[in-house]
């Protein structure tokens, strides 16, 4: 009973002496920095209540409201058969986020396997590995995901297929970088003298591994979520990725397409504006981790 | 230098090789079904039909022997036969679409390389100034703003609203094949493919251009009175222009890539509309096909870029001779 | 007679992060034409800062107060223009690295002429007199005219930026760490071409802290320690005994007298002492040495010093 009330007031401890580091390194953040993670923070907020603050009715067709600009009543005006564009925005914002995340968790996992194969095996393996990494990077993300999702969109519906399409995509930049981490770090003299001391390979990678690659494979997920974020709206948007029914942001792109001729700019202008805010808003943050992180990724993780 | 360039050149059909065996590999992995997007909407065909058509087409074969296949006739410049095409060679459709890409990805690039240089180098000459801080902050902007979202905005604004240039498409598309040049049409798409890259550009130079302008050589010019002009265009922007020249290469990709929304959204008929039309139908050779040609493009754009390297940089010219 | 530069009362700090770093603190200087000054110090005394200072290749984020004079005329509030005229023409560099102060990517004729022509000199003019300034000092325009820098040997290198300082026969050269980077037999040799450049005629300003450089040239010396100049005298007075007990302790440190390097270390430039700044490391500290910071005493042979040793005479 006490050890674990013990156990549990030091976690709490150390709880509280997080957030104390947190708030003492958001004290330094500049402002930029700090406006993209309140923004950042108000949108995946909203993103995640978004059935609370207006629940999406696909059925809510209101043909008297048909391509009806901004106005008190719709925010963001109506689309091409009268629903809010509001709410479908800020579903597709909530849609498009969850798949660029898990998208980018994807691709970020692809990395770091193929990085820690080529660089704890050495050797042939390496090689191969790193050639076949090599075909890869040197393909045009977009057109390649493109054969991707036309080879897997029957088998694994268009979410999934996206998903797909950028997780193998955008994962040789990581892998590369985790290979070289690996390398160096079996030179430094700490981790050889581990090997030396008969240090298993899971001890290996737990103690000495891991907490290196963490930075980078961390990095490298926030830098790939914008990414993601693009290739998602953009595949919708081209009627190759989600099923032209879901409000992701590139489907709603795709109507606002449709309405340009009938001057319905807004239906183009809004979920635009979510994905610029959101790009813009990762993007900050993750360049100022970047700079303090490490500089030397700066060059090497251009995704 | 020709030693530079035949080895690249030697080394280019192991790189196709390399691509066309991923590829390969990827549409076996895949449940997708070739016959099926073969036949496409027609669902009275029935079973022997279906099998019919995979024996003519070499479906049914072994993986070993369709690779072989595959390869034998990519070797031959036979990429096989595409849907959107109406079964005519995937080479030659290929081929009739490409002048058109040319024309806008070329002009693009030459939009690119031009802006980039010249806001990249007045930013770093005015740095800390409002003027450098437009341009990053536009430059920043432009990094996070989908292309396709400012192509559409694009287009409404002066097509629709103001009617100052075409919508889309080409008012001649045999000209066009033919590689005529229909600058009324190619302004805006031209214009947007190349802002999808201008950023990067721009920002590599102005910072380039920084890191040159803090080395000994340019204080040293500066310390024997030369004009701060001339240190800037004669001292600093030659050296910059060296790691620009690398960029064009790896950045001919992205270019290429990005032609499939731009020429999608104002209907331009090149490759990119070709690749799209071929998504659409589940045209997997077309596809493929063109990966293939985009390879190419690459690597050629990436040996181009060495070759203007060794030929503007004096002290790797003399390593390589 | 008069003096050609007087640097008075020159204090330049820059606007860091970490707090303005003091780099030279009310430094006082002059030279006389045709006179050689060694400017000698530890890195980060502050002695390259005085060079930037007076060539005007300072970065932005830069305080600057007292006063430089060539000639009479000040140079601190000149626009950039007639600055330009002034270096380069009155004023030259000799820098640090050759190898590295020459454009990688461009021939050496255009920047020979160039260099030139920036000193006010038309095109055939240039030509000429870089052909016999090349020629005096062993090199032929056309040979070096058509290669690059890494063509070079360094001394090549070191004889083309050179002959690119005294083509605008300046009053005054300025040479930053000549030795900086040569191996210890070349020395000598780094000596030799200093003392030409000085039988020219022009004031020569060496900036170095090579104490072995240093006496084998002659003229005067200022030896600066944490922003501040502690000594300024005849170079031999200051080699046959210094006035100041850190110049005294520098000369044992050397490797063919004691060897016997200082304790501590000198202060951080952002937070100097309000006492001398010497104090901490001094074997000859007392009391006052604590208290504040000391004026330049007039010691013996001419020299002044920064301790409180010579405040009683």
């Amino acid at each position: 009973m006490s050890a674990s009330s013990g156990a549990l007031r030091s976690s709490l401890n150390i709880g509280a002496r997080r957030s104390q580091r947190l708030a003492q390194a958001m004290q330094r953040w500049p402002v930029s920095v700090r406006v993209a993670a309140g923004v950042l923070g108000v949108l995946v907020v909203v993103a995640l209540l978004a059935n609370v603050i207006v629940p999406l009715d696909d059925t809510a067709v209101d043909l008297d409201r048909v391509l009806d600009g901004p106005s008190a009543a719709h925010l963001m005006g109506t689309d091409e058969v009268g629903r809010d564009l509001f709410a479908r925005v800020l579903h597709g914002f909530r849609i498009s986020l969850t798949i660029a995340v898990l998208a980018a968790l994807a691709a970020v996992t692809v990395g770091t396997l193929v990085g820690v194969l080529a660089g704890t095996m050495g050797g042939k393996v390496d090689a191969l590995v790193m050639r076949v990494t090599d075909v890869f990077a040197s393909q045009n993300h977009f057109l390649f995901g493109i054969l991707l999702l036309v080879l897997f969109r029957p088998a694994l519906g268009g979410a999934g297929a996206v998903m797909l399409a950028v997780g193998l995509t955008h994962w040789p930049s990581l892998a590369r970088i985790v290979r070289g981490e690996l390398m160096s770090l079996r030179e430094r003299p700490f981790v050889s003298a581990a090997i030396g001391g008969g240090a298993s390979r899971w001890r290996l990678a737990r103690r000495h591994y891991l907490p290196h690659l963490m930075p980078a494979v961390g990095l490298a997920f926030v830098l790939t979520v914008p990414h993601a974020v693009f290739h998602e709206s953009a595949y919708s948007f081209l009627g190759l990725g989600l099923p032209a029914h879901e409000a992701s942001l590139g489907n709603i792109l795709a109507d606002g397409q449709r309405s340009l001729l009938a001057g319905g700019w807004w239906i183009a202008l809004f979920p635009g504006l979510a994905i610029l805010t959101a790009a813009m808003t990762i993007g900050t943050l993750a360049e100022y981790w970047r700079e303090h992180l490490h500089p030397r990724w700066r060059s090497e993780l251009e995704l | 230098m020709v030693k530079l360039i035949t080895r690249r050149l030697a080394v280019l059909p192991l790189i196709l090789l390399a691509v066309a065996t991923v590829t390969f590999a990827l549409t076996e992995i895949s449940p997708f079904d070739p016959v099926e997007a073969y036949v496409g909407a027609e669902n009275n065909v029935s079973a022997e039909r279906k099998a019919e058509i995979a024996h003519a087409w070499g479906f049914d074969q072994p993986v070993y022997e369709k690779f072989g296949r595959w390869i034998y006739n990519l070797a031959q410049g036979d990429m096989g036969n595409s849907i959107v095409a109406g079964g005519q060679p995937v080479a030659g459709e290929i081929a009739s679409r490409a002048s058109a890409s040319i024309a806008l990805v070329g002009g693009a690039l030459a939009l690119v390389l031009a802006g980039g240089l010249v806001f990249g180098v007045l930013a770093a000459a005015f740095r800390g100034t409002l003027f450098d801080w437009l341009v990053r902050t536009l430059c920043y902007f432009n990094t996070a703003a989908p292309s396709f979202w400012i192509g559409l905005l694009a287009l409404y604004v002066f097509s629709i609203e103001l009617g100052w240039l075409p919508a889309g498409g080409t008012s001649d598309p045999r000209a066009v094949e033919a590689g005529g040049v229909d600058l009324e049409h190619l302004i805006l798409p031209m214009v947007i493919l190349a802002l999808t890259q201008y950023a990067w550009f721009t920002l590599f130079v102005r910072n380039t251009m920084l890191e040159i302008l803090r080395e000994d050589h340019v204080q040293f010019a500066r310390a024997q009175g030369i004009g701060e002009l001339a240190v800037l265009l004669r001292y600093a922007l030659p050296n910059a222009l060296i790691p620009f020249v690398t960029l064009i290469g790896t950045h001919l990709a992205e270019l290429i890539g990005g032609t499939i929304l731009i020429e999608s959204i104002f209907g331009w008929p090149g490759l990119g509309l070709l690749a799209l039309d071929a998504a659409r139908s589940e045209d997997i050779p077309m596809i493929v096909g063109i990966t293939l040609c985009a390879s190419v493009l690459v690597v050629l754009g990436n040996l181009l870029a060495d070759v203007t390297y060794r030929i503007i940089d004096p002290r790797v010219r003399e390593a390589t001779t | 007679m008069t003096s050609l530069l007087e640097v008075e009362d020159l204090s330049v700090g820059f606007r860091t992060r970490r707090g303005v770093v003091h780099a030279l603190s009310h430094a006082s200087v002059t030279i006389r034409p045709g006179e050689l000054l060694l400017v000698v110090g530890e890195s980060g005394s502050g002695k390259t800062v005085l060079a930037h200072t007076l060539l005007a290749l300072l970065p932005r984020n830069v305080d600057v107060s007292g006063s430089v004079r060539l000639g009479g005329q000040e140079l601190l509030d000149l626009p950039p223009a007639e600055l330009r005229r002034v270096r380069g023409r009155r004023m030259a560099l000799i820098p640090q690295s050759p190898a590295s102060s020459l454009n990688p990517v461009r021939k050496l004729g255009g920047q020979l002429l160039e260099a030139a022509r920036a000193r006010g000199l038309r095109e055939k003019q240039a030509r000429t007199r870089l052909r016999e300034l090349l020629a005096e000092l062993g090199l032929d325009l056309e040979f070096i005219g058509g290669r690059y820098v890494h063509q070079l040997s360094g001394g090549m290198q070191q004889r083309v930026v050179n002959a690119m300082a005294l083509v605008g026969e300046p009053d005054i050269v300025i040479a930053d760490e000549p030795t900086s980077g040569l191996d210890a037999d070349l020395v000598d040799a780094t000596a030799a071409q200093l003392r030409e450049i000085s039988a020219r005629g022009a004031s020569l300003l060496v900036i170095t802290h090579d104490l072995r450089l240093a006496e084998r040239l002659a003229g005067r010396l200022a030896l600066l320690y944490a922003s501040r100049i502690v000594e300024v005298g005849p170079t031999m007075s200051f080699f046959a005994g210094p006035a100041h007990p850190y110049g005294r302790e520098l000369l044992r440190a050397l490797p063919e007298r004691e060897g016997k390097s200082i304790p501590g270390l000198a202060p951080e430039l952002t937070a100097l002492p309000g006492h001398c700044a010497f104090a901490d490391r001094c074997p000859d500290r007392f009391d006052r040495c604590g208290e504040s910071i000391p004026d330049l005493y007039p010691a013996p042979d001419g020299v002044l010093a920064r301790c409180f040793v010579h405040a009683e005479r």
